[in-house]
C-alpha cells in the first residue's frame, strides 16, 4: 500500500485532484480550464492575495487571474515556456525572472521549424537609448524594459467571437474549429489595425519623461559625469503637451504627430519605435541630418529652414527668451488694456449718469433723470 | 445756435458737396438758428426711435458685421478649449461641440468665412470710398481714419466726464472709441489670419521666409493666435459689449447693426457734426426738426412748457 502510495502515478493523480478540489472549491481558478496549466502553476498562483512587499518596499502581486490570462495574447503559452528556471514545485528563489529575448514558446513552430523568440526586436531595443538590464538598478532603472509598455494585451478585445462566413470558409480545409477560431484570433489580432493611438502613445512616454524626479536624478548624474543630455530632455514631455499636436492628440484626435511620430524610423515602424536614438546619434529620425526627411512625412513642403521650427515650444526663459518675452508683454498689454477699458467705462457711466442719462430708452428719450449738472430735460413726460 | 467754427466750415463744405439749393440753404441755416446754444437741451429733449432714426450703415457694413461677429464667436468658442486645456470645462465644452474632429473643421471653416468678410469689407469700402470720390463728395473726415481732432476729442471727452466741461465734443460720424475699436479688430483680424495660416502652411510660410525667421516666425505667430485671440476677447467683452449694450442709454441694444440707424439723440450727443450732414441731406429731418421747434421751446431752460402738445414721434 505505501508503495502504491509513493508511486509517481498516484502522486501525478493526487496533484491533479488537489489542483481540481482547490480550483473548484475556492472559485478563483474559474476559467483557468480555458488555457492549458499542465505544470499546476495555478495551484498556489490563483490566489489573490499571493503577493509580497520587497525589501525596497515595492508591493509584487504573483496572483494570475486565470480568467483574464486565457483571453491574452500569451494563453497558449505554457508557463515554463518563458519561466524555464523553474526546475520544482515549490519552485526556489526568482533571481532574474523572465528575459524578452529568451527563446520560448512555440517550440513547434510550424512555420519556422525554430523556437519563437522577441530576440530580433530586443536587439534592436539593446540599441535604442532607452535600454537596460532587465534588473538594473540606479538610473538605468528608471529605463523603461519591455513589459514597461507591453503589458499581455487582451486577446481582440474588441471581436469576442470571429465571423462566422470566415470560419466557415477556414472550415472547408481545417476541419477542428477549436484549432481555427484561435488560429483566427492568434493572426488577426496582428493583422487588423490594432496600432496604440496618439493617445495611448504619448501616456506611455509621458509616464516617465514628464515625472520631475526622474529628469533631475538623469541631469544630475549627466552633469556629475560630464556627458551630454538632450537639450529638450527635462521638457520633452511638458512641452509637446503644450504644443499644438500635443493638444490635439490629448483630445483624441489620432494624425497629430505623437512622440513615435518623430522619434521613431517610421520607414520600419514596429523596429522603429524599439529602436529610438538620441537626437545627436546621426541615424536618429530627429538628428540634423535626418530632421528634413522625418518632418516631410506630414509637412511635405518641409525644407531645412523649417526643420529649425521648434517642436517642443516653451515659453520658459531659459528655452526660448524670445517667446518668453513675447508672452510677458502679451501678458502686460492684456492687463493694461483690461484695466483702461474697465476704467474708461466706468468713468463714462458716471460723468453721463451724472448729466442725467437713463439705461434704457423709454418714451422717446433716455434723459428723463435729473442731471446734477442743473441742465434738465425741459418737454415733461 | 451759434455753430462753433469747425461746425461751420463742416456745413458749409457738405452743401457744397451736396449741391445744396439757396433755398434749401436758407432753409437749413434758419433751423440752425433756431437750435438752442446749448447742444445738452437739444439731445435731453428730442424725441427718438429705439431702434434708429438716421442712417449710418449700408446693409453691406451690417452684413460684414454679422458675418465677422457669429464668426469670431465661433472661432472662440472652438478655439479656447484647445488653448485652455487644462481647464475643467475645456473638454466638456469641447465635446459638446462635436469633439476635436469637429471643431477643427468648423474652425477652419469659420476661418474662411471671416476671410472672406474681411475681403468683402476692403471691396465694400474702397468701392464706397471710390464711388464719393467720383460723385465729389468724399470727405476723409467722415471715414473711420484717425486724426489729431480725436486726441482733442478724447481728451475733451474726459473732461466731460469729469465734470469739467459742460458739452461733450463735437465728434464726427466715427468718434475716437469707434476709431479705436476699428483699428484695434482689424488689427486683430490680420494677426489671427496671419498667425492661423501660419499654423495651417507652417512649411510653405518657413519656405518663404528667409533663412532662419522661420522659427522665430512660428514662435511669435502661436504666442499671437492665442494671446490675440484673448485679448479681442476681452476687448468685445468689456468694451464693445460695453458700448453698445450696456453702457446708459443704450440698454438693452443698440438696434443699429441690425436696422442701419441711429437715434436722433445719440447722433446730436455723439455724432453731432454727422447730425449737422444729416440736416443736409435728409428733407425729412429738417421737417421733424422743424416741426419739433415748433412745438417746443427750448431756449429757456428753467421754465417748463406746460400743456404743449406730445413731441411728434418719428414713423418706423
Amino acid at each position: 500500500m505505501m508503495r502504491v502510495m509513493h508511486s509517481k502515478p498516484f502522486l501525478r493523480l493526487l496533484a491533479v485532484l488537489v489542483i481540481g478540489v482547490s480550483s473548484y472549491s475556492t472559485g478563483a481558478g474559474a476559467g483557468a480550464g480555458a488555457f492549458e496549466d499542465d505544470e499546476a502553476c495555478l495551484m498556489c498562483h490563483k490566489y489573490i492575495r499571493m503577493a509580497r512587499i520587497t525589501e525596497e518596499g515595492v508591493f509584487r502581486s504573483y496572483y494570475v487571474p486565470a480568467g483574464t490570462f486565457a483571453k491574452t495574447v500569451h494563453r497558449n503559452v505554457p508557463c515554463r515556456d518563458c519561466h524555464d528556471y523553474i526546475k520544482q514545485l515549490p519552485h526556489r528563489k526568482v533571481e532574474e525572472g523572465v528575459r524578452c529575448d529568451q527563446e520560448c514558446h512555440s517550440k513547434k513552430n510550424p512555420a519556422t521549424g525554430k523556437p519563437f523568440s522577441h530576440k530580433a526586436i530586443y536587439d534592436l531595443y539593446a540599441d535604442s537609448v532607452h535600454a537596460r538590464d532587465k534588473n538594473a538598478t540606479g538610473l538605468d532603472n528608471d529605463k523603461p524594459y519591455c513589459v514597461t509598455c507591453h503589458t499581455n494585451p487582451v486577446y481582440n478585445p474588441n471581436e469576442a467571437e470571429p465571423p462566422k462566413e470566415i470560419l466557415d470558409r477556414c472550415e472547408l480545409c481545417h476541419e477542428k474549429r477549436d484549432f481555427v477560431r484561435q488560429w483566427y484570433f492568434h493572426t488577426s489580432r496582428r493583422v487588423l489595425d490594432i496600432k496604440r493611438t496618439g493617445q495611448e502613445i504619448v501616456a506611455i512616454c509621458i509616464r516617465c519623461h514628464a515625472d520631475q524626479e526622474l529628469i533631475e536624478r538623469h541631469e544630475n548624474a549627466a552633469d556629475e559625469e560630464g556627458r551630454p543630455l538632450g537639450k529638450k530632455f527635462p521638457i520633452a514631455a511638458t512641452s509637446y503637451q503644450k504644443s499644438f499636436h500635443g493638444k490635439v492628440t490629448r483630445y483624441g484626435l489620432d494624425g497629430a504627430a505623437t512622440c513615435l511620430d518623430c522619434h521613431a524610423d517610421n520607414a520600419k515602424y514596429y523596429e522603429g519605435v524599439h529602436k529610438i536614438l538620441p537626437s545627436r546619434n546621426p541615424e536618429s529620425p530627429v538628428s540634423q541630418q535626418n530632421r528634413v526627411e522625418t518632418c516631410r512625412r506630414c509637412h511635405e513642403a518641409a525644407d531645412e529652414k523649417y526643420a529649425i521650427v521648434d517642436p517642443h515650444p516653451s515659453f520658459d526663459e531659459e528655452f526660448n527668451p524670445v517667446l518668453h518675452k513675447a508672452e510677458e508683454i502679451y501678458g502686460v498689454v492684456g492687463e493694461v488694456v483690461v484695466t483702461a477699458l474697465l476704467g474708461l467705462s466706468l468713468f463714462e457711466t458716471i460723468g453721463r449718469r451724472r448729466d442725467g442719462v437713463g439705461w434704457r430708452l423709454r418714451r422717446g428719450s433716455t434723459w428723463w433723470r435729473r442731471s446734477r449738472r442743473k441742465r434738465d430735460r425741459i418737454i415733461p413726460r | 445756435m451759434k455753430l462753433s467754427e469747425q461746425a461751420t466750415e463742416l456745413l458749409h463744405d457738405a452743401m457744397r458737396r451736396n449741391k445744396t439749393s439757396d433755398p434749401e440753404r436758407e432753409e437749413i441755416e434758419t433751423l440752425i438758428e433756431r437750435l438752442p446754444d446749448d447742444r445738452v437741451l437739444l439731445y435731453k429733449n428730442v424725441v427718438s426711435n429705439p431702434i434708429g432714426d438716421l442712417p449710418r450703415y449700408s446693409i453691406h457694413i451690417r452684413l460684414q458685421h454679422l458675418l465677422t461677429f457669429t464668426t469670431f464667436l465661433l472661432l472662440a468658442f472652438t478655439g479656447l478649449p484647445v488653448y485652455f486645456i487644462d481647464a475643467f470645462w475645456a473638454e466638456p465644452f469641447s465635446q459638446m461641440l462635436g469633439g476635436i474632429d469637429v471643431t477643427r473643421v468648423i474652425h477652419r471653416t469659420l476661418a474662411s468665412i471671416m476671410i472672406f468678410s474681411m475681403l468683402y469689407h476692403v471691396v465694400t469700402i474702397t468701392g464706397g470710398t471710390i464711388y464719393s470720390i467720383v460723385l465729389g463728395k468724399f470727405d476723409i473726415r467722415r471715414t473711420v481714419i484717425p486724426g489729431l481732432k480725436d486726441l482733442r476729442d478724447m481728451k475733451e471727452d474726459m473732461l466731460y466726464f469729469s465734470g469739467r466741461r459742460t458739452q461733450r465734443p463735437e465728434m464726427d460720424k466715427f468718434m475716437y472709441k469707434q476709431k479705436i475699436h476699428y483699428f484695434a479688430a482689424a488689427f486683430g483680424n490680420f494677426v489671427m489670419i496671419f498667425s492661423g495660416s501660419a499654423f495651417l502652411f507652417p512649411d510653405i510660410w518657413a519656405g518663404a521666409l528667409p533663412g532662419g525667421w522661420a522659427a522665430y516666425f512660428q514662435d511669435i505667430m502661436r504666442i499671437a493666435h492665442s494671446h490675440e485671440a484673448l485679448l479681442a476677447l476681452v476687448v468685445i467683452a468689456f468694451w464693445h459689449w460695453y458700448n453698445v449694450h450696456l453702457a446708459p442709454g443704450r440698454f438693452p441694444m443698440q438696434w443699429t447693426f441690425l436696422t442701419g440707424k441711429i437715434t436722433r439723440e445719440h447722433q446730436m450727443e455723439e455724432h453731432f457734426l454727422e447730425y449737422l450732414r444729416n440736416l443736409v441731406e435728409l428733407p425729412e429731418e429738417r421737417r421733424f426738426l422743424s416741426t419739433f421747434l415748433d412745438h417746443f421751446d427750448l431756449t429757456e431752460q428753467e421754465r417748463p412748457v406746460v400743456g404743449a402738445d406730445p413731441a411728434p414721434v418719428p414713423e418706423g
